[in-house]
């Protein structure tokens, strides 16, 4: 594509209720029973006040940043999620509706989007770039194109992580119940790239683009059909292929998005 | 990289002022606050800028995507229709990007739907979250109305949403990727929103008063503001350069000294590759609440000292979180363009512990340069530098 950005990979990081690391699911070492995120890169006062998402994007992020070597105090930090803090909206709308309580400051202050974004933020000491973005489906896909424009603006490195909590059953039909999914990819500019490091480009910008990008997609790994419909799945798909060390190109929404695609290569 | 200005070629916004460029900015310039007492039922006193008038409907391809923040893309995107049509002519439409932010969303519906579901066992047959609440309903709804074709995604970092998305596009334009961006926010009023505020004890019972000594804290408002970013073009203002950091700080509360506040300035004028001196407004994030106003007017003495006029928009429109940034600098690109910088509505008497000088009447002093600042919950700071032509 015309003015195509590509990116080399460093870090990789996730966390799903059953698996707690990417080395975990790699292995198909299941949880017998689903564990709740730890939020690992959190601090202890942070953390309190962490929901089940910061949680999840925290342990995610914290893998990720520990394999790139990249300084938590200054990276650029992309935060992707469809719905955000769903979970802690829906128990303010309760107290407000139901069980008519007063509101609780600090599940307010905790329910906007970039709650993870600012608690992560504090915990890493990073008075740099951070941000908080959906785009239903495309959230995976957006949140990279994100980072990219950081990276080659900016010149900086970044990490793009994507969570999405369970479907809130209140609100979301059935067939679309999911599974709570965080995944974190840490970028940096080519120029600044390891040796033989993966490299990753976002496809899918134009029509013609689209059309011939969707020929010979790699196959996004097998997956309980809870996690495959989260809007975050295609950070799972494309964790998986570069962990791997895959060539070629993924879709980044399994077919519920706009049809952007990750073309993935091994760089010099 | 280079980071050659960003021509912004059209504009159209909505709030408590009145609907549409002309009435807003006629408003503003008048003195006229947009603040009343709120159209929602809550069980404390307030005020609140709402949107008078009613909002056109759909077009019937997306008549199932009805909320109020779709209404609310359809009015700003049809006065700044003229404009789209011409880039969609220059430009490819996938090569026209879509960049907004919100802090609310499709909430306002979804808080009607869950009042169905509390009373009712269930939610209302034709709330879809899809179509209703999520980020992308709202993309889609602005991709359809404009043409635009192009990447599109929603920031939501609560009160810089709609400041950030100019960031994005400028880094997106200098890195090629597109050529053009829809560019802006939306947000509505909704009685989470009013109380979670009110538990925070930071509304105001009265209209706000940013930076008075009797400033009581804030009013939420309600509004949309959209922007034509172009790589080049005729352009109404430019934009010049975006600072962004992070307090790392606390989750709600900002840097008591305005740490945070002073390194997006900071960042911003480098962008620009500008001096403090160089800059002749700052339009403030001042939100009339104790702490921010002072921290804040602290991080803009330290930069600039005590002479640039400053002024804060929130005693006009209320704080339209997800839409303030997008606001502030259509406000900032409304005083390059008349030359005159509005006053600060209900700013006096100024707090004595506020040490920027704050514009208490307009003043005619045909600013060159302007900072746009929004700070948000998360210690997520912004700063927009805008140029005349």
């Amino acid at each position: 594509m015309s003015g195509a950005l590509d990116a080399a990979v460093v870090g990789l990081g996730l966390y799903t209720a059953f698996h707690p690391d990417l080395e975990a699911f790699r292995k198909g070492e299941v949880s017998a029973e689903p564990q709740l995120p730890g939020g690992r890169f959190l601090d202890a006062r942070t953390r309190r006040r962490a929901s089940t998402l910061t949680r999840a994007m925290a342990d995610a992020y914290a893998e990720a940043m520990a394999a790139s070597g990249l300084d938590p105090a200054s990276i650029a930090s992309v935060f992707g999620s469809a719905l955000g803090e769903a979970g802690t909206m829906l128990s303010l709308l309760d107290q407000m509706f139901r069980t008519h309580e007063p509101v609780s400051p600090m599940r307010f202050v905790t329910s906007v989007h970039n709650t993870a974004s600012g608690l992560i933020s504090i915990s890493g000491k990073n008075r740099g770039f951070t941000t908080s973005l959906g785009a239903d489906f495309d959230t995976p896909a957006m949140s990279i194109l994100e980072a990219l424009g950081l990276i080659h603006a900016d010149r900086v490195p970044a990490i793009v992580c994507c969570a999405e909590e369970g479907a809130p059953e209140d609100l979301v039909p059935e067939e679309y119940h999911w599974a709570l999914l965080a995944g974190a990819i840490a970028l940096v500019h080519p120029e600044e790239a390891p040796p033989g490091s993966m490299r990753l480009r976002l496809m899918g910008m134009g029509p013609d683009e689209s059309a011939a990008s969707n020929k010979d997609l790699l196959e996004p790994p097998e997956i309980s059909l809870a996690l495959s419909k989260s809007p975050v799945v295609g950070i799972l798909d494309l964790l998986v292929a570069l962990a791997e060390g895959r060539e070629g190109r993924i879709r980044l929404d399994r077919g519920k998005g706009r049809g952007f695609i990750a073309e993935l290569f091994r760089g010099d | 990289m280079n980071h050659p200005p960003k021509s912004i070629t059209a504009f159209s916004l909505a709030n408590g002022l009145g609907c549409g460029r002309d009435a807003v900015e006629e408003a503003l310039f008048a003195g006229r606050t947009g603040l009343v007492t709120p159209p929602l039922a809550l069980p404390f006193e307030t005020f609140v800028g709402a949107i008078p008038g009613k909002l056109p409907e759909l077009p019937p391809s997306i008549a199932d995507y009805r909320t109020r923040t779709a209404q609310i893309a359809s009015l700003l995107v049809s006065e700044i229709a003229p404009e789209l049509r011409r880039a969609r002519e220059r430009y490819a439409p996938h090569r026209i990007a879509v960049l907004l932010g919100t802090s609310t969303a499709g909430a306002e519906a979804t808080e009607s739907a869950f009042k169905h579901y509390v009373a009712a066992g269930s939610l209302p047959d034709d709330y879809d979250v899809f179509k209703h609440h999520t980020y992308g309903a709202v993309l889609h709804v602005f991709r359809e109305l404009s043409g635009a074709r192009g990447p599109s995604f929603m920031v939501s970092t609560a009160c810089t949403s709609s400041a950030k998305p100019l960031a994005t596009a400028s880094r997106l334009l200098d890195a090629g990727v597109i050529d053009a961006a829809l560019v802006g926010g939306v947000d509505t009023l909704c009685e989470m929103t009013l109380m979670g505020f009110h538990s925070l004890d930071a509304l105001s019972n009265e209209r706000a008063k940013p930076f008075s000594s009797e400033r009581r804290g804030l009013n939420i408002g309600e509004g949309g503001a959209l922007l034509l970013v172009e790589r080049s073009g005729d352009a109404m203002a430019l934009l010049e350069g975006v600072g962004e950091s992070s307090d790392a700080y606390h989750i709600s509360a900002p840097h008591p000294e305005g740490l945070g506040a002073k390194l997006a300035m900071e960042r911003a004028l480098a962008f620009a590759g500008v001096e403090p001196s160089e800059v002749d407004h700052i339009n403030a994030h001042g939100t009339g609440t104790q702490l921010n106003d002072k921290a804040e007017s602290r991080a803009i003495v330290d930069l600039f000292g005590r002479e640039i006029p400053v002024i804060s928009t929130k005693g006009y429109t209320g704080h339209t979180l997800g839409a303030a940034g997008a606001t502030e600098a259509i406000f900032s690109i409304m005083t390059l363009l008349r030359g005159e910088i509005p006053a600060s509505l209900f700013a006096g008497p100024v707090d004595p512990a506020v040490e920027a000088r704050i514009v208490l009447e307009n003043e005619r002093s045909a600013p060159r340069r302007v900072l746009s600042n929004s700070f948000a919950f998360g210690g997520n700071n912004i700063s927009v530098c805008l140029r005349a032509v």
